[in-house]
């Protein structure tokens, strides 16, 4: 006897432009390996397994999200030297988890997605300017058999549900437009420094623990 | 033949379920919708815990907007992404005490204008299942099948839908639909469905009292 397989791939989401006065800074967004091919699954115990693929819809998310909110965006790649580029700041997002519900785990008619993003911001010469993570969450009804599309609509709004929160609150939380005017005093910045060039690949990232409602299971890319 | 016709129609018409509806408004300000204006329906936040399902929004959208006193409705999916991110379910605002201070945001009166969005209408409420009971069987053999039993069930529909005056920034009252309805399914061999529609009927009343307190 073997329990039913969902899978779901995601499609690239649309953030639309957001109505909000851009943040005047030069900003670098290096985009990590993981959001090449992210993959989630989960069992739910004895019943079925699900598997969300989220594909590149992260990188596409957040060169989006940052096109609208910063004056001009640099997309780096996980091999690129950042030394060889012009900016104020560097983004670097990773997931830190990825969760989600079916209406049979929830006892109710709507998948959920919880994200968990963290973000490491640093100066133009490699400081760590600060870490934030969001907590972001959508949910769907379940309105077909299956229930793969009302997935990933929960997905989709719990994207939308990050970017409207990193719009909000990016610049309280991280003082990022600070960086508009030069790298910071090395004797205030972050008591961790990480150089943001090539010495970061040999670096894990600082966290890789999750903790949600439902399942506490944390993934890497796979 | 045609009496064959008149008796399917016939079948046709009494197989429905048993449904009470009570459609009420309770009004806080004199309402109307000038040339070009228009509204908007909205469900209210899944973070204050309300589980409007999206059918019933399409349906109310599609209902205030059909036949010749139907009135202008912006699609909420294209409002919300011109708002972006101002009415995401984590961002819209909960009453009218922020709107105000919503309007002052760079781009948003303007959009709203745009539109011509005059009200917006927050829903609130879904349909649960309340009761049930009976009990049917089925079985198939190479002979052939069918069922033998008789089941019902019962569903209540309980949705209000609070009307929010943007040119006022101010709240123009509220418009509520309760119906329940109880559907049956006896089998004889063949399975008879005897269904209730009553979302269906909630959006239907909740559209028509809608519109007549928009419109007055």
């Amino acid at each position: 006897m073997a329990g039913c397989s969902s899978s779901v791939t995601m499609q690239m989401p649309t953030i639309p432009e957001p109505r909000i006065d851009k943040i005047p800074v030069d900003v670098a967004l290096r985009i990590p390996a993981e959001f090449e091919h992210f993959v989630h699954v989960e069992e739910v115990l004895g019943k079925s397994t699900w598997t969300i693929d989220l594909g590149r819809s992260n990188a596409d998310f957040f060169t989006q999200l940052f096109g609208h909110m910063f004056d001009t965006v640099v997309i780096l790649g996980p091999d690129d030297d950042p030394r060889e580029h012009q900016f104020d700041a560097l983004i670097e997002p990773v997931i830190d988890g990825f969760e989600f519900s079916t209406p049979g785990q929830s006892q109710s008619e709507a998948f959920a997605v919880w994200i968990r993003y963290r973000m490491s911001i640093f100066d133009s010469v490699g400081n760590r300017a600060s870490s934030w993570t969001v907590n972001a969450y959508g949910k769907s009804q379940k309105e077909e058999m299956g229930g793969g599309e009302s997935l990933k609509r929960a997905a989709v709004l719990a994207m939308r549900d990050a970017a409207a929160l990193i719009i909000m609150q990016m610049e309280r939380a991280t003082k990022i437009s600070q960086l508009a005017d030069g790298p910071l005093d090395p004797a205030t910045a972050d008591s961790d420094p990480m150089m943001a060039g090539a010495e970061q690949e040999n670096k894990e990232p600082a966290s890789v623990i999750g903790i949600f409602a439902i399942g506490g299971i944390d993934d890497a890319a796979e | 033949m045609q009496q064959s016709k008149f008796l399917l129609g016939f079948i046709g018409l009494s197989l429905a379920g048993c449904v009470t509806s009570r459609v009420e408004d309770a009004r806080a300000s004199v309402t109307g919708l000038a040339a070009g204006e228009s509204v908007v329906i909205m469900a209210k936040s899944y973070h204050q815990g309300n589980e409007t399902e999206g059918e019933y929004l399409a349906c109310v959208e599609k209902s205030l907007g059909a036949g010749s006193k139907g009135i202008n409705v912006i699609p909420h999916q294209q409002f919300v992404d011109e708002l972006f991110p101002w009415f995401e379910p984590r961002t819209a605002p909960a009453d009218t005490k922020g709107l105000p201070a919503l309007m002052d945001r760079p781009g948003v009166a303007d959009a709203v204008k745009g539109m011509g969005v005059r009200y917006m209408v927050w829903l609130d409420g879904d349909t649960e299942r309340v009761a049930e009971g009976g009990s049917l069987s089925c079985a198939a053999g190479p002979g052939g099948g069918g069922c033998f039993g008789f089941a019902w069930w019962q569903n209540d529909a309980d949705y209000e839908a609070a009307v929010w005056d943007l040119k006022e920034n101010a709240s123009a009252g509220t418009v509520s639909a309760d119906v329940s309805g109880t559907s049956f399914l006896p089998a004889l061999v063949i399975p008879i469905p005897l269904i209730a529609r009553t979302q269906t009927r909630a959006c239907k009343g909740l559209a028509q009292q809608l519109r007549a307190f928009i419109v007055q």
